[in-house]
């Protein structure tokens, strides 16, 4: 698809568009993704009010934090027997998120997928903060959670190791491993552009932490080869982890007996629907994001249509595993595991199964229309759908197995109490802080890859995926060159 | 003092200050008189309360030296004069006394005048565990949950340590003194306005004191107010037999037994008699071919009810219909009332039941409930005698209170005493009767109307409000006393711990105060019985009574008396009710009795048998009269009867007659304390003297509102009225297996071979192979082989790492009553915390065993009349436990015993296990339960509380917030046998661990043991073809199995008359 001949100016396209679009030159490149952060005195109004939303949720999660360990986790609506209620809900929640940014870096760069340059960086970013929300959630799931670090494997006088059987303790390697690579993956990511950003500023503070960040890059051949091999390598460690993160998780289910857990299913169909919320989420920030800050030239509509589209096949993976669950439950036999399934679709929580078919078995057809997948706000609004239904997924998932297992006499019911929401609330005033913490202080969109594509659009001919081996940009102009070229640009003027 | 630097006295300002003075002036020296400087300051040093304010601040040093001497000084306060009384008489020789080894005393309780032997566990001197006695006639061994938690209310924090007058404090001197005064006067009228009012008096020590100050006032009253009184039992005798006898029951002897409306096995006296006999007589093994049978007629579901094999709820009223058409079908005589009865019992059902009465002959009996009239009362004792029982199966003695009589006619002669202003001094001694008197006799407004009125109570309460003078009672574990049991067993009840606070006293001793004499409670204890029981070696008579928790050859003999001639005609049938005239019946509440435990949370917590609610009390209703009167669970309705109208939520119990609305004393308390106050609907509010058990007449408005309630199985409140999905669900599980007993006999191995009348869904394969027949080994299906921990292996084989010790459990569900008294236990030893009404509502219940209640239903049992099955469960020791593997940090692990232990102390709360438990018997200490949060004032307190932490078995750890527990079948127990084992150098013996829910089961049903030693009992019972694990085709092993449910229903009813429609 992306073999299209260029021209030199691409409209808006309607149907399908290119991955970059406008006249661009590699100094207008710069320039409109560093201004922003260069540029400090030109925040969109969205910004202000997006951060202090953040910011007061934040305050809640603090007020909902320091509540929860002073009290116990009693103030939480968990019970015997729902023993994990919106604390491991929300944990899988942010950690399925967190899934897009990492498929998109990794996986997608393994495939040659050159479109994903536009979208990575902001999605990494993603990924580390919904990471950091949904870590907060096991550790503080602990009624001690002083004592959590003994699920870590350390030296200590007591002689005792976590006990490896757990899937928990699964979950602390996969957990911290995905963010470490995460983390890693993405600064080492941000080091090309980190240089531009000192070359480029003005102010000596901002040159000071860009230049220490930088970590002395100076865009030579042998840098680009390091950087090269380095990202690869990462690319190479983080690809597996897409796959196993999730696929842990679902273990601290599957590996249960309890019945509507205990089901070899999960792994598959819990990766699918993290990527399917993952991209859900990246869609729900870069729908607005673009318009803000002028950036629809480098998101384009194809990078929106091919996301929505990423959306769709996930959303049936997901759908075909909830299908499977009601023929799973039927056809076991087990009156255990088909009660299961009678109560998610009679019992008292029907409202939220029924709500979670609607949400991500019917919302995500209408992506099969192109012009639901062109029209922005339709879009918008079916990836907040998503977004509800994965967390009824899991809503779905924990308390509703929990709450009628084997023993009708130890039967119970889950309800959310106020600090559940309040902390629930937190985390997201946590990731949007971050999230507008970011925009504005690091280039939300990689700016050397960019500069790639627009090298590819200008030395087109042979745009074909075979063309450029090493899936990267690898030739992309230095920031020397890049700061010699910016002279001769047409001035872009920073958007407001 | 410097001499030379004291100012001279002038002796003119002496005089000119004396003159300037009227009246006597007390003086010690002239300085004093003239205030010289000199003097004043002497005065400062000397007393230093008159210092001036330091007012020039402190420096460093002064601050150090007052810091220093007021830590000093602080300990001072601790240094008191200990009074020396006689507190704690050893029974074992006090130099066997080890400190940490608990020690056990021989004592009793007593309700409703009735004792039950106990042995309290002392640790270090703190009572700690109330156990049965095996040798006492009432408990043999066993105990209840109200007698274990009654321990509680002696640690009660809101227990009254004062003598209070009119509200303010006061002493015990002063209020002596005014009493004395009352009585001074009164000896001019000989006492004519004396009034002394106590509960059912058994205590002979007590009746003797009562009596000698009665002798002193001959005009004076004594009155005795039970609000669960047994007056009908004793019109009831005199009406058939002209006289007051006591009825007792032998259920060992009984083979088929009929209750008109007789909770036998929990509320009426002796229950754990009867429990204990009875269950010894239904107990199922492999060889067994005989089982008893019970029929049950009865009011309000109880657990004797659900332990019927066949069972039909009617209203109270028309029990005593039934009585007389089962009477007049065994050629009673009774008189004109032929025709009575009859309609309200299916006929074929009667037929059936009298001839099988008939058949066991001499081996049958009727028992009649305490709430039941008079004449169902006298027609039992007719039936009794027509089917040859007495002697056998019911044998009569002597009463055995101390003064027996009409209490409600007596108390109603107070109210009018009082009201007509006869009374001038009112000695409450115990009781409550402002709260629990019938509402008619308006007592709470008559009482005011008593020149002096004082109450002796443990608490403040209701009465204590409205008398001038309250004054603190002991508890029965800190002051002495005797009882009586029964069947006349006389025990003497002796103190554990000094009174916890200095001003209480007992009732002994404030009557021996009101004689003006003042020997301590053991000397008057001691020396009734000196007196009475002149021995040879006395105080060694004594002493052995004491350690053996009774006085010997004290139980009533036997007596024979003759049916009045012509009771038949004496009996009138009570008049017509219209059958859907609403009937409302009042009960003792199973938990917190009369009221008087309003306050111990231990009760208040504990799920009341078939509902399961706790803190508090309901309208209890079958669903056809819900639906009828338009309410449903929850709902509250306004219930109306006889012009009083009290409000209560309404609780739908499958097997309540229709028509009927049974309502629980005890709540809706105003002053109980923290945990009591405001729980529940006050329905003595509704409760009359002339039908103190039923009546008809009540109109139901509702719903007016709603209500939450407590529940611990909360399918119970959820769907199990009317969701049949729910209901085939649990069916389809049968969590509990059951069967009828000849379907037993037909084929033992039933449960291996899905054959015989199951009442449930024949087994799909899975459960296959789960027994092998009479081996007694679980073997479920495993696709990995047997595990590692496999038992037994081979003793002699050196390569047996696995300790001699394998410890497992049966529980025979066949002979399990439901009464609570092992949850209790439980609660008791491994101090479980209490967490209130919000907590247990949001399905927090922290009690390690529960007692699960299934009903179930079927074509011939419907849901108006459903089978009950219980099912104690606690943690089962799973060999392939899920818990294990689900734990990040190894908290939860397996001993080389079997045990699934539970490491607090490593435990980090994640929850998992408790999530992988299919039984669901982990408790997770969501907030810092043992401190009484979230709100200790909800819960009565916490163990951080000075006094209730008295009560703290110190062998068990208390857990802190954010830790699981569960069941640890005692391992503290366990340690303790295997200590005394080795020191032995012996193996530990069968039988010699006890758990604590072994010990309190009335009937035996838990049985604890080594299952590697094959002479075990609990591994014979593993054997039994009727063994099963729950659950155990998820292969988990269960340590703990259970024995199978059988019914013995009498083939001619089962054949399908047994239901009435509707």
């Amino acid at each position: 698809m992306i073999q299209r001949k260029p021209k030199t100016k691409l409209p808006v396209s309607e149907n399908g568009g290119e991955f970059l679009e406008g006249e661009h030159t590699y100094g207008s490149i710069n320039d409109r993704i560093s201004s922003i952060v260069l540029n400090q005195n030109a925040q969109p109004a969205p910004w202000f009010l997006l951060f202090l939303t953040g910011f007061g949720l934040l305050q809640v999660l603090g007020l909902a934090v320091a509540w929860l360990l002073y009290k116990g986790v009693g103030i939480w609506g968990i019970n015997i027997p729902s023993g994990w209620g919106m604390d491991i809900i929300n944990f899988v929640w942010w950690i399925g998120i967190g899934h897009a940014g990492t498929l998109i870096s990794a996986i997608l760069l393994l495939a040659r997928q050159q479109w994903r340059n536009s979208i990575n960086r902001f999605a990494e970013a993603m990924t580390l903060f919904a990471v950091s929300c949904a870590g907060l959630y096991p550790l503080l799931h602990t009624g001690r959670p002083w004592v959590a670090y003994w699920l870590m494997p350390y030296p200590n006088i007591l002689g005792m190791w976590p006990q490896f059987r757990s899937p928990l303790v699964w979950d602390v390697f996969a957990v911290t491993t995905y963010a470490t690579v995460s983390a890693l993956f993405w600064f080492i990511g941000l080091i090309p552009d980190l240089a531009s950003l000192r070359d480029r500023a003005r102010n000596p503070v901002a040159r000071l932490v860009a230049g220490a960040a930088a970590l002395g890059w100076r865009g030579s051949a042998r840098h680009w080869q390091r950087y090269e091999t380095a990202y690869l390598i990462l690319a190479g460690l983080s690809a597996p982890l897409v796959l196993s993160v999730h696929s842990i998780v679902s273990f601290d289910f599957a590996v249960g007996i309890v019945p509507g857990w205990h089901t070899t299913i999960f792994p598959p169909y819990f990766v699918a629907g993290a990527v399917y919320a993952g991209f859900a989420m990246v869609l729900t920030l870069a729908i607005p994001i673009r318009a803000w800050y002028g950036l629809k030239d480098m998101i384009t509509m194809k990078h929106i249509d091919w996301m929505a589209k990423i959306m769709l096949a996930t959303g049936l993976v997901v759908f075909y595993g909830y299908i499977l669950e009601v023929f799973f439950g039927w056809y076991s036999g087990d009156r255990y595991e088909s009660y299961v399934i009678w109560n998610r679709l009679h019992g008292p929580y029907r409202w939220a199964y029924y709500a979670l078919i609607f949400c991500n078995g019917f919302a995500p057809q209408f992506l099969w229309s192109k012009k639901v997948r062109q029209n922005l706000v339709v879009l918008w609004l079916l990836c907040q759908i998503v977004s509800v239904g994965m967390w009824l997924e899991r809503y779905v998932i924990i308390p509703i197995s929990l709450h009628r297992d084997f023993l009708p006499a130890s039967w119970g019911y889950y309800t959310p109490t106020f600090w559940d929401w309040a902390m629930f609330l937190g985390t997201m005033g946590q990731f949007m802080l971050f999230m507008f913490l970011f925009i504005r202080f690091l280039p939300m969109i990689n700016i050397f890859e960019i500069k790639d594509l627009l090298y590819r659009k200008l030395h087109a001919g042979g745009h074909g995926p075979g063309h450029h081996a090493n899936g990267n940009g690898h030739s992309a102009p230095d920031s020397a060159t890049v700061a010699a070229e910016h002279a001769a640009a047409p001035a872009i003027e920073p958007v407001d | 003092m410097d001499n030379t630097q004291k100012p001279r006295l002038d002796l003119d300002t002496v005089r000119a200050k004396l003159a300037a003075k009227t009246g006597p002036q007390y003086w010690n020296s002239l300085e004093e008189l003239a205030e010289t400087p000199g003097f004043l300051e002497l005065l400062d040093d000397e007393f230093p309360q008159q210092m001036r304010p330091m007012s020039g601040g402190l420096d460093r040093r002064q601050f150090l030296t007052l810091a220093a001497a007021g830590l000093a000084l602080a300990g001072l306060s601790g240094c008191r004069y200990q009074e020396q009384r006689r507190a704690v008489p050893y029974v074992n020789q006090p130099e066997g006394w080890i400190p940490g080894k608990p020690l056990f005393y021989a004592s009793a309780y007593t309700q409703q005048g009735f004792a039950n032997g106990i042995l309290v566990r002392s640790n270090e001197g703190r009572p700690t565990k109330i156990e049965g006695n095996p040798d006492h006639p009432a408990s043999i061994g066993a105990v209840d949950a109200i007698t274990q938690a009654s321990l509680l209310t002696m640690y009660d924090p809101d227990r009254s340590t004062n003598v209070v007058n009119e509200g303010d404090l006061s002493s015990w001197d002063t209020f002596i003194q005014a009493v004395r005064a009352s009585l001074a006067q009164q000896k001019a009228t000989q006492g004519a306005g004396l009034r002394i009012l106590t509960e059912t008096v058994s205590s002979a020590v007590l009746a003797d004191q009562i009596k000698t100050l009665l002798a002193q006032y001959p005009n004076a009253k004594w009155v005795q107010w039970e609000p669960m009184s047994r007056d009908s039992v004793r019109a009831g005798a005199t009406l058939a037999f002209g006289q007051n006898v006591h009825t007792q029951y032998h259920f060992d002897k009984a083979a088929r037994v009929l209750s008109l409306d007789g909770d036998f096995l929990l509320t009426m006296p002796n229950h754990l008699r009867h429990a204990r006999d009875f269950s010894d007589r239904r107990r199922v093994r492999r060889d067994t071919k005989e089982m008893n049978r019970l029929y049950v007629l009865e009011s309000s579901p109880s657990i004797t009810g659900a332990m019927a094999d066949h069972k039909l709820p009617l209203r109270a009223g028309d029990i005593e219909d039934a009585a007389f058409a089962i009477a007049k079908a065994l050629g009673v005589d009774v008189g004109t009332n032929a025709n009575a009865g009859g309609s309200v019992v299916p006929g074929p059902w009667i037929g059936a039941l009298v001839k099988d009465l008939q058949a066991n002959r001499g081996a049958s009996l009727v028992v009649v409930g305490d709430q039941q009239s008079p004449t169902v009362h006298a027609l039992g004792h007719a039936i009794n005698a027509a089917l040859g029982s007495v002697g056998t199966t019911i044998t009569y003695t002597d009463p055995v209170e101390a003064s027996p009589g009409d209490e409600t006619t007596a108390l109603r002669e107070l109210v009018a005493d009082m009201q007509a202003g006869r009374v001038q001094t009112l000695a409450i001694l115990g009781g409550n009767p402002v709260y629990n008197a019938p509402a008619d006799l308006n007592f709470a407004e008559q009482l005011t109307k008593v020149p002096l009125r004082f109450h002796l109570s443990m608490h403040e309460d209701e009465t204590s409000a409205l008398c001038q003078w309250h004054v603190p009672e002991t508890h029965y574990l800190e002051a002495w006393s005797d009882t009586r049991a029964f069947d006349g067993t006389t025990s003497v009840v002796q103190p554990l711990i000094a009174p916890l606070y200095d001003n209480a006293r007992s009732v002994h001793e404030l009557l021996e105060a009101m004689q003006n004499k003042a020997r301590d409670g053991y000397t008057i204890v001691h020396d009734y019985y000196l007196q009475n029981y002149p021995q040879s070696d006395f105080e060694k008579w004594f002493q052995t009574a004491l350690h053996d928790g009774m006085v010997p050859n004290t139980a009533l003999p036997a007596r024979t008396v003759a049916l009045k001639p012509g009771l038949g005609a004496s009996l009138t049938a009570r008049p017509a009710v219209g059958a859907s005239d609403l009937e409302i019946i009042f009960r003792p509440d199973p938990t917190i009795w009369d009221g008087r435990f309003a306050n111990n949370g231990w009760l208040q917590e504990l799920p009341k048998p078939l509902t399961k609610l706790t803190w508090d009390n309901t309208a209890q209703m079958s669903l056809a009269t819900a639906q009828r009167l338009g309410v449903t669970q929850e709902d509250l309705a306004e219930l109306t009867y006889q012009g009083r109208k009290v409000q209560a939520p309404v609780w739908i119990v499958p097997g309540h007659p229709d028509n009927a609305v049974t309502v629980h004393l005890g709540y809706g308390r105003t002053r109980a304390g923290h945990a009591g106050t405001d729980a529940g609907f006050n329905a003595y509010a509704l409760r009359t003297a002339d039908q103190p058990a039923f009546g008809n007449g009540l109109t139901v408005r509702g719903p007016v509102g709603r209500y939450n309630l407590a529940i611990t199985q909360q399918i119970i409140k959820d769907e199990s009225v009317n969701d049949a999905k729910v209901i085939e669900a649990v069916k389809d599980r049968h969590p509990v297996e059951s069967a009828t007993f000849a379907a037993f006999l037909q084929n033992p191995n039933f449960l291996q071979e899905n054959a015989g009348e199951k009442e449930t869904t024949p087994e799909p394969a899975s459960r296959e192979g789960q027994n092998k027949g009479g081996q007694g080994r679980h073997e479920p299906i495993t696709l990995y082989g047997t595990r590692d921990h496999d038992y037994p292996k081979n003793p002699n084989d050196p390569d047996d790492s696995f300790g001699a010790y394998q410890w497992g459990m049966s529980i025979d569900n066949n002979v399990c009553i439901g009464c609570n008294a092992c949850v209790m236990g439980c609660a008791s030893e491994n101090n479980t915390p209490v967490i209130g009404k919000d907590e247990v509502m949001r399905g927090r219940a922290m009690h390690w065993l529960r007692i699960d209640n299934y009903y179930v239903t079927s074509q011939a049992k419907p849901i108006s009349n459903p089978e009950t099955l219980f099912q104690p469960l606690m943690c089962v020791h799973c060999e392939n436990a899920p818990c294990e593997p689900v734990c990040p940090v190894a908290a939860t692990v397996h001993s080389h015993e079997g045990l699934n232990m539970m490491v607090y102390n490593r435990c980090v709360g994640t929850k998992y296990c408790s999530n992988n438990c299919p039984y669901k018997v982990r408790h997770f200490n969501f907030y810092k339960y043992i401190a009484g949060q979230p709100s200790p004032e909800k819960t009565g307190g916490g163990y951080d509380n000075p006094s209730l932490k008295l009560v703290v078995n110190p062998e068990v750890t208390l857990r802190g917030r954010g830790v699981m527990e569960k069941c640890t079948y005692c391992v503290h127990r366990i340690s303790l046998a295997r200590i005394e084992a080795k020191k032995e150098g012996r193996e530990i013996r069968d039988g010699e661990v006890i758990t604590a829910c072994q010990q309190a089961c009335p009937t035996n049903a838990i049985v604890f043991g080594n299952i590697r030693d094959q002479n075990a009992e609990v591994t014979q019972l593993k054997t039994e073809p009727h063994d099963y694990g729950l659950l155990a085709e998820l292969g988990t092993r269960p340590r703990t199995t259970h024995l199978a449910k059988f019914r013995n229903p009498n083939p001619e009813i089962e054949a399908g008359v047994e239901t009435r429609e509707g």
